[in-house]
């Protein structure tokens, strides 16, 4: 069937067969194997996207469920010279990162937070974290990293 | 050739008439957040999801004429978000709160976590509790259950092919009711309910429990209200001593139902703990997580 939907703000239209979920559109059918499959039951968080402004795991998605909605995956969260923006730059900075594979997820719950609440406090970001599994880092640097991000952001809209 | 079809259905009735659709085994899709998961241990047991998200007035939240009504794909989010809800519901708020994290409570339906019955689902205590009643729809007409006979037990409802659940409903609890929900995980968050326990109070003005409901999860395999324990604590002063009397007669209520199981060493002694603490929260204004 076709699907029709915005990608990372680009129209897309793209033919896909009905029963996949959204991560396998992105990754098999769109070839963005930015977000992640691990778990496939909604516990990790490795394939975060956001789907009308809201985060969401693209492995519980039916693909044909985004026709005419906007998706923002990992691809999509970038600075304008296509490197990395400043949450991205904030996670490299404070460490975040260590194997790498949870941190598309945990990009996308943090940007999700920041549209939704662009102040959160210490908790409320831990509590935003909460669908995203890390093995490596303990958590705390992605939390300092986000703090920052939103930080240095209110600056600059101040 | 793909295992399964999909629609997307604009209205309640297309919703209706796409489930009904002979030769088709059609079934409603929420949030996905249960379908997803099931896929990869069951067999298929579906030719067709109706995607009925995009119906507006499935998702309603209102009151009128002192009944509540929640429409059937009100996400986790947008119920805990909910003004009315948090007003006239705060545990049914809370208890959505708690479910999985944050991406499975933005699609996640209530509609969803009722049809799916687990005996451990996070909304049923609260619903049960203020004795909520589901609204069906199907060619034949609408029909209402109340929760506790729509679902039958665990992972079983009585909803009929091709039945279509609306909405819920339920009387909105006397003023000055305050509840609680209490839910105990592996962790705090993204966690299944090994036990959880909902309840809504008042006192008169002699200071006497003059109404109170009280409701565990994952404590049976059909969630009840525990009538014995409500009659036990109606009439008597809220006290800490009143309590721990409680938390006892849920757990002799609880093991009346289900017998000692492999889970009831653990499960005697919690369920007397949060009963206490969810009392406590009512009626002693001690604070609750949420």
């Amino acid at each position: 069937m076709l699907i029709q939907f915005t990608l990372n703000n680009q129209p897309v239209a793209v033919e896909a067969p009905s029963d996949i979920t959204l991560l396998a559109l992105l990754r098999d059918h769109l070839r963005l194997t930015g977000s992640k499959e691990a778990c496939e039951v909604g516990e990790c968080g490795a394939c975060s996207v956001i789907l009308d402004g809201e985060l969401v795991n693209s492995c519980l998605v039916a693909a044909p469920q985004v026709s005419g909605r906007s998706v923002i995956t990992i691809e999509g969260v970038r600075a304008p010279d296509g490197g990395p923006n400043d949450m991205q730059q904030n996670f490299i900075s404070y460490g975040a990162v260590q194997c790498g594979f949870c941190i598309p997820g945990m990009i996308m719950a943090g940007e999700a937070l920041l549209l939704k609440n662009p102040q959160p406090t210490r908790q409320q970001i831990r509590v935003a974290l909460a669908g995203n599994l890390c093995r490596c880092t303990g958590y705390q640097q992605i939390v300092d990293a986000i703090e920052a991000t939103a930080k240095s952001r209110a600056r600059q809209r101040a | 050739m793909p295992k399964y079809s999909f629609a997307t259905a604009a209205t309640v009735d297309e919703a209706v008439r796409l489930l009904n659709e002979p030769e088709v085994r059609s079934i409603p899709l929420g949030g996905g957040t249960d379908i997803f998961v099931a896929l990869r241990v069951n067999p298929l047991w579906f030719d067709r999801l109706v995607d009925i998200t995009h119906v507006p007035e499935l998702h309603h939240i209102g009151v009128a004429d002192g009944v509540v009504s929640i429409g059937a794909a009100v996400t986790f989010t947008q119920a805990l978000e909910s003004e009315l809800l948090q007003g006239v519901a705060p545990f049914l708020a809370c208890a959505c709160e708690n479910v999985g994290g944050p991406a499975i409570r933005n699609s996640g339906t209530l509609g969803g976590n009722v049809a799916n019955a687990a005996a451990c689902a996070d909304s049923l205590p609260a619903l049960v509790c203020l004795d909520a009643v589901v609204h069906l729809l199907s060619p034949a007409g609408e029909r209402a259950l109340p929760i506790s006979e729509f679902v039958s037990g665990p992972h079983q409802t009585n909803i009929q092919p091709g039945e279509l659940i609306t909405h819920f409903s339920f009387a909105q609890p006397p003023a000055g009711a305050r509840s609680a929900f209490i839910k105990i995980g592996r962790r705090r968050a993204q966690s299944i309910s090994r036990l959880s326990i909902a309840a809504i109070g008042t006192t008169n003005a002699g200071g006497a429990i003059d109404y109170i409901r009280i409701t565990p999860g994952a404590a049976t395999p059909k969630t009840i209200r525990f009538t014995p324990v409500e009659d036990m604590l109606k009439g008597q002063p809220p006290t800490r001593e009143l309590f721990v009397r409680a938390g006892e007669a849920m757990s002799a209520e609880m093991i009346s139902v289900t017998g000692r199981r492999w889970s009831t060493p653990y499960k005697e002694i919690a369920l007397k703990a949060i009963t206490e603490r969810v009392l406590a929260a009512i009626f002693l204004q001690e604070a609750q997580p949420c």
